[in-house]
């Protein structure tokens, strides 16, 4: 039934969908034009349009599993009553699209900047989620090579530990490794939040102005999803995803899944030794990159009784066994060197809302184990030839670890809403980890031949924070105001680098802080829309900083939380065929947490710099007809050293922050054919091209930077050996979707032109590749 | 609609090739001249990888100079150099941070940049063993290096064409003293000199398993040197320091010097496992001799009898040597004063009564000089490094009369300051 209520010239519209029998739906979207902003029904059926002009609308109500409902209404502010029944659908294939962009909308428009990174509407083709976030304003990922490896999300310059990663609003953390941005299929996610700013409580965090929540795929009704990707490189993925309920109300299954295999096995320029001890270039395919990752995750629960509204018990396993080509730089081949890792990670999750009051408890207790293999007698070439040598291993720390983590974890969310236009939050994260261990050619107390990795080392921290959210000015004008609590202890023996080794003497440290911020929202007309918003806030020294790594990491007890100061600045546009979005940062971070060298081999992390930046990012969309889209976006950031001090390194004040790129652009076109070869089947070819400035590997003096308009041109003025060069990356591909049958298919080709692609520290990365995927998805109606 | 995405994409190339091709013409070259400063500064605080500038001057600085400049080399390895003549040489490529020989070029407009670069056989062993590229040059075409892919071979090359010219095998003598307890074993790794047509060389016995081989490891509390007659290639005798542990760290610094006699003076850095001192002394092998002087001995416990500091470098000459001696107990470990305090104060010792330390006035308390050696003779004059945090950033030219330095000239751009040396471009 719908129900319209008008006051004057706009009112408030409100109303349920329902199916045939009478039954709310929830998770209808309800549109009603470009102008105005999707809903989506709630768990009563119901939904509203605020403020709503009169005029005539298209209301247009979609479901999974419902056809389409599409008819003009005029409001004219009078009280009307329509009854919407949806019919069901006899075969689905792609009705959930609807529900992940309103929702993905709703996240765009909050008070809290978020850039939000849409894989539900690109699922079927055969990217990554790292590819993904590389096209989004202000968001650069790096990754060190081929599928599996490592990477690290910069968000307006923060990168490293400053930015955090979560999952449905958990600390990814609890995962132990198996499931993130560099290995997560995006057909298990409905999106992907970055943050960039004030990060809100509900996520429980200690990020410093960036973080990225992972947010897994809603499902209604019963599905089944699977996918398969072939490329180049011998790289495979392939992705299940089975749900069912029974019915609106009791027991859910299902189970999630993943397997990643690449032998990685791209070409890069490296350099052999010839007859006279002189390199000479040689293009050599990598032999020892491989990467191999599977992850399974199974849960039921039960949803919608009377004391709950989502009970839900999950234990998810994953192994991931990776090969090590060389070290940080691409100076000499590892032939042997491997890393594995695996884990049992059970954890329950409960929601209830209870009137004005919700409740979100997790509960998770991690079990994972680490372990680092270098014992080979030799070494290899970059040809993969071995050389047997006395001595064990073949990098500078021989290894056969051994390292068990223990990890619990409790994040409790309280929502409590005081008056409509009034929200109460508070969110408190419990972790507390235990490292303990062994490996027969790790570190030893001095003096003594006992492992360090034997006595047990403790970390502990707790992240709490409320907010109060009040709506004003007929909630065109959103206020969140946010304090965080942020505390951690460790426990351990810090026995390295000529540090004590009383073996009964466990050192202790703690550390409280507090953080502030607010964000400020204001809706001008429908379309446009203001943001402001700061926080103070810390970011607590990690575990592995603390303890170190056993392999060429020091222990440092004495790191001190990272303390930040983020302002954020930003107006968004919408209209029918275009929407445009500028934001404004500026940031200062004392005490960075880097990694430092103190002792060949050896690293450790200490409270080093200050940094003060500002930028700008603008993005752009464009329908330029009704089936072609043009994106992009641009990204500038003047991050620089501060607070250097008199004296020798004075110089260093005001030189860019090293290993960061300081512009990035992207541009793409996304198009829409129907009926290619036949009446109902689409075809949705896609281009994208990436730009990334050249950057530098050390500090240039600033007024030897390049000149041009933002140093956007040129070379710097001191001929630069350590630079990365201005990048391009070009990629197409298409889906085609058939017509009668739930089935995609994806092509790819991923740097069309081959050009020399680098991560922040000039490591190589993959040159052309192709990518074919072909997915399956059926959603059965209830 | 097929036409609009072709326009797209039409465009989309277009851009792509417009930020392709905006680049422009490099810093213009400078004046040229036969007679060039060379000036090499470490300008990272923390990089392990040492960034850093070397530039050139047409005139002898004055004043404060940048070190960052049109015509620098900027990159790696930058802690310190080796030079010969008019060649100058590192230890690490300026490119990436290789281990083995690199030889710096400079051009008549004082452009400077990395040239030929010897690398080990097998740099995965480089890697794991540190010390490749540890040299010493007897003439324009030979010269003497230690490869971790061949520990108990000295390898020959030319240092003006800079490649491998063969090597020198001495595994037989070098595994006379290893035992089971001994992990590694090599010649050369941490000391290489030439006297007198003989080649003197360490003999590394290691003892850690896996970590950090060779540093401070050493299994005898003696130092063994090789003595290799460089005529006919042979073995001839071992000479040894005895009773102090470590002989050098393996860097540019080669921690050596021969006085105006050509009397030869080692470092030992002492027995601390973590490589803070204590028995740490300067040997000497005097000229036409082979064998370690048993009558003369600097030891740093006559510094201070608490013991609780090393040499970190010597310099000869005049009938002195003067050093760099910690003024505070070192300290390892995040906040340890070793490598990031200014506690390293100038001494000169004379040599006759080498156990009387004389303070150098003038010239501030520093930090480690690390690679960098801590004198340089130019134009006949002597100029100590001087860097510290806070107090300068210098060379000092040194009078042996007044026993005292004054400065030369400062660098205000580009770090610390790590080596200079004046050369005619060949």
């Amino acid at each position: 039934m719908l129900s319209l209520h008008a006051f004057g010239q706009s009112g408030t519209l409100t109303g349920t969908v329902t199916d045939e029998q009478g039954n709310t739906l929830v998770g209808a979207s309800v549109t009603i034009g470009d102008a105005v902003s999707p809903q989506i029904t709630d768990p009563s059926g119901t939904f509203t349009f605020s403020n709503l002009s009169t005029g005539s609308y298209t209301l247009r109500i979609t479901h999974v599993g419902y056809t389409e409902h599409t008819e003009t209404i005029r409001f004219d502010g009078r009280k009307t009553e329509l009854t919407i029944r949806l019919s069901p659908q006899s075969n689905i294939l792609e009705g959930a699209t609807v529900v992940g962009k309103s929702e993905t909308q709703q996240v765009r428009e909050q008070a809290i900047r978020a850039v939000v990174v849409d894989t539900r509407a690109v699922a079927e083709q055969p990217t990554t989620l790292a590819e993904l976030m590389n096209r989004s304003p202000g968001i650069r990922i790096r990754q060190s090579g081929g599928l599996g490896n490592a990477v690290d999300v910069s968000i307006n310059g923060f990168q490293g530990n400053a930015v955090q990663y979560f999952r449905d609003g958990i600390p990814l953390e609890y995962l132990g490794g198996g499931y993130g941005i560099n290995n997560v299929p995006i057909n298990l996610l409905e999106r992907a939040e970055v943050y960039k700013g004030v990060v809100p409580i509900s996520l429980g965090g200690d990020a410093l102005g960036g973080a990225v929540n992972l947010v897994t795929r809603k499902h209604i009704g019963s599905m089944l999803d699977i996918s398969y990707e072939a490329a180049s490189f011998n790289t495979h993925i392939a992705n299940l995803s089975a749900y069912h309920r029974a019915a609106e109300k009791g027991w859910f299954v299902g189970i999630d899944g993943f397997y990643n295999y690449s032998d990685n096995d791209y070409k890069a320029d490296v350099e052999v030794v010839n007859e006279n001890a002189n390199l000479v270039p040689a293009t050599v395919s990598l032999f020892h990159n491989g990467y191999a990752h599977y992850f399974v995750e199974a849960y039921t629960g039960i949803s919608n009784t009377p004391w709950t509204d989502e009970l839900r018990f999950s234990i998810a396993h994953y192994g991931i066994n990776r090969e090590s080509q060389h070290p940080a730089l691409m100076t000499n081949p590892y032939g042997a060197l491997t890393m594995h890792n695996t884990g049992w990670v059970p954890s329950v999750r409960y929601q209830k809302a209870f009137g004005r009051l919700s409740v979100d408890q997790f509960v998770s207790y991690s079990a994972t184990n680490r372990s680092r293999v270098d014992t080979v007698g030799g070494t290899y070439n970059w040809y993969g030839d071995f050389t047997p040598h006395t001595g064990v291993g073949e990098s500078p720390r021989a290894a056969l670890s051994a390292i068990d983590f223990d990890n619990l974890i409790s994040r409790t969310h309280v929502e409590y809403t005081i008056r409509e236009a009034h929200k109460l939050e508070a969110n408190v994260v419990l972790n507390h980890n235990r490292r303990i261990g062994s490996d027969p050619y790790g570190l030893r107390f001095a003096g003594t031949d006992i492992d360090i990795l034997s006595k047990e080392a403790i970390y502990a921290k707790t992240i709490a924070g409320i907010s109060w959210e009040s709506k004003w000015l007929s909630d065109r004008l959103v206020n969140q105001l946010t304090a965080k609590f942020f505390r951690f202890k460790t426990r351990g023996i810090d026995g390295f680098m000529a540090n004590a080794t009383d073996l009964d003497d466990y050192t202790t440290a703690e550390n409280n802080n507090w953080g502030i911020g607010n964000a400020i929202k204001y809706t001008l007309g429908n379309r446009h829309l203001l943001r402001a918003s700061f926080e103070l806030t810390n970011r607590l020294p990690r575990e592995n900083e603390l303890f170190g790594d056993n392999d060429t990491r020091a222990p440092n007890f004495a790191l001190k939380p990272e303390r930040s100061f983020n302002v954020n600045f930003g107006y968004r546009y919408k209209a029918p065929r275009l929407s445009a979005e500028i934001g404004i940062f500026y940031r200062k971070t004392k005490g960075m947490i880097m990694l430092i060298p103190v002792q060949p081999p050896f690293a450790q992390y200490q409270n080093l710099d200050s940094i003060r930046g500002y930028g700008v990012d603008v993005d752009v969309n464009y329908h330029l007809t009704e089936t072609l889209q043009l994106t992009t976006n641009a990204t500038w950031q003047d991050n620089r050293m501060v607070d250097i001090g008199p004296g020798l390194h004075q110089w260093i004040e005001g030189t860019r922050l090293r290993n960061t790129p300081y512009f990035f652009a992207n541009a793409g076109a996304v198009a829409n054919v129907n009926s290619v070869l036949t009446s109902h089947d689409r075809l949705k070819p896609y281009l994208h091209w990436n730009f990334i400035r050249e950057f530098y590997l050390n500090h240039i003096p600033r007024d030897a930077e390049p000149d041009g308009f933002l140093g956007l041109f040129g070379n710097a003025k001191v001929p630069v050996t350590n630079v990365v060069p201005n990048q391009h990356l070009l990629s197409a591909g298409f889906n085609y979707f058939l017509a009668t049958q739930p089935i995609s298919l994806g092509f790819e080709v991923k740097n069309m032109a081959d050009s020399k692609l680098y991560d922040y520290y000039k490591i190589q990365r993959p040159g052309r590749s192709f990518h074919v995927k072909i997915n399956y998805h059926l959603t059965k109606k209830r | 609609m097929k036409k609009q995405f072709l326009r797209a994409a039409t465009a989309l190339f277009t851009v792509a090739a417009l930020f392709t091709s905006c680049a422009k013409d490099g810093p213009a070259p400078g004046q040229d001249s036969d007679t060039k400063y060379v000036l090499i500064t470490l300008a990272d605080r923390v990089s392990g990888n040492k960034a850093g500038f070397i530039s050139t001057f047409d005139e002898m600085p004055t004043g404060t100079v940048s070190n960052a400049t049109a015509g620098s080399l900027e990159g790696q390895g930058m802690g310190g150099w080796r030079t010969h003549g008019n060649n100058i040489y590192k230890m690490f490529r300026t490119e990436d941070y290789v281990q083995g020989i690199e030889k710096i070029n400079v051009a008549a407009d004082g452009t400077v940049t990395s040239g030929a670069f010897i690398s080990s056989k097998d740099p995965s062993a480089a890697g794991k063993y540190f010390g490749t590229g540890n040299f010493v040059i007897q003439n324009e075409n030979l010269g003497y290096y230690w490869d971790a892919a061949e520990p108990y071979k000295i390898q020959k090359f030319n240092p003006t064409t800079m490649v491998n010219t063969g090597s020198m095998d001495f595994e037989e003598q070098v595994k006379e003293r290893v035992t089971p307890d001994v992990s590694f074993a090599a010649i050369g790794q941490k000391f290489l000199a030439i006297k007198d047509g003989k080649l003197f060389a360490n003999l590394t016995y290691a003892t850690n398993p896996e970590v950090q081989i060779g540093f401070f490891d050493d299994l005898y509390s003696n130092v063994y040197i090789a003595v290799i007659d460089l005529a006919s290639e042979n073995w001839e005798s071992v000479t040894t320091i005895k009773n102090t542990g470590s002989i050098a760290y393996i860097n540019e610094n080669h921690m050596y010097d021969f006085d105006d006699n050509g009397n030869l003076y080692i470092v030992t850095q002492g027995t601390h496992p973590k490589g803070l001192g204590g028995q740490s002394k300067i040997a000497r092998i005097k000229a036409a001799e082979t064998v370690v002087d048993p009558d003369w001995e600097m030891n740093f416990s006559d510094f201070r009898a608490l013991d609780d500091g090393k040499f970190v470098n010597v310099f000869a000459k005049n009938g002195r040597i003067i050093v760099t001696l910690n003024t505070e107990t070192l300290t390892g470990g995040p906040t340890g004063n070793i490598n990031s305090a200014d506690i390293w104060k100038f001494y000169s010792v004379d040599i006759d009564n080498p156990t009387q330390y004389n303070e150098i006035e003038g010239i501030p308390v520093g930090t480690n000089p690390g690679a960098a050696m801590l004198a340089s003779e130019v134009d006949g004059k002597v100029y100590l490094r001087g860097s510290s945090l806070n107090s300068g950033n210098s060379y000092y030219v040194y009078d042996f009369a007044s026993n005292s330095a004054e400065v030369a000239f400062s660098v205000n751009v580009g770090g610390a300051v790590s080596g200079f040396h004046k050369i005619e471009v060949q």
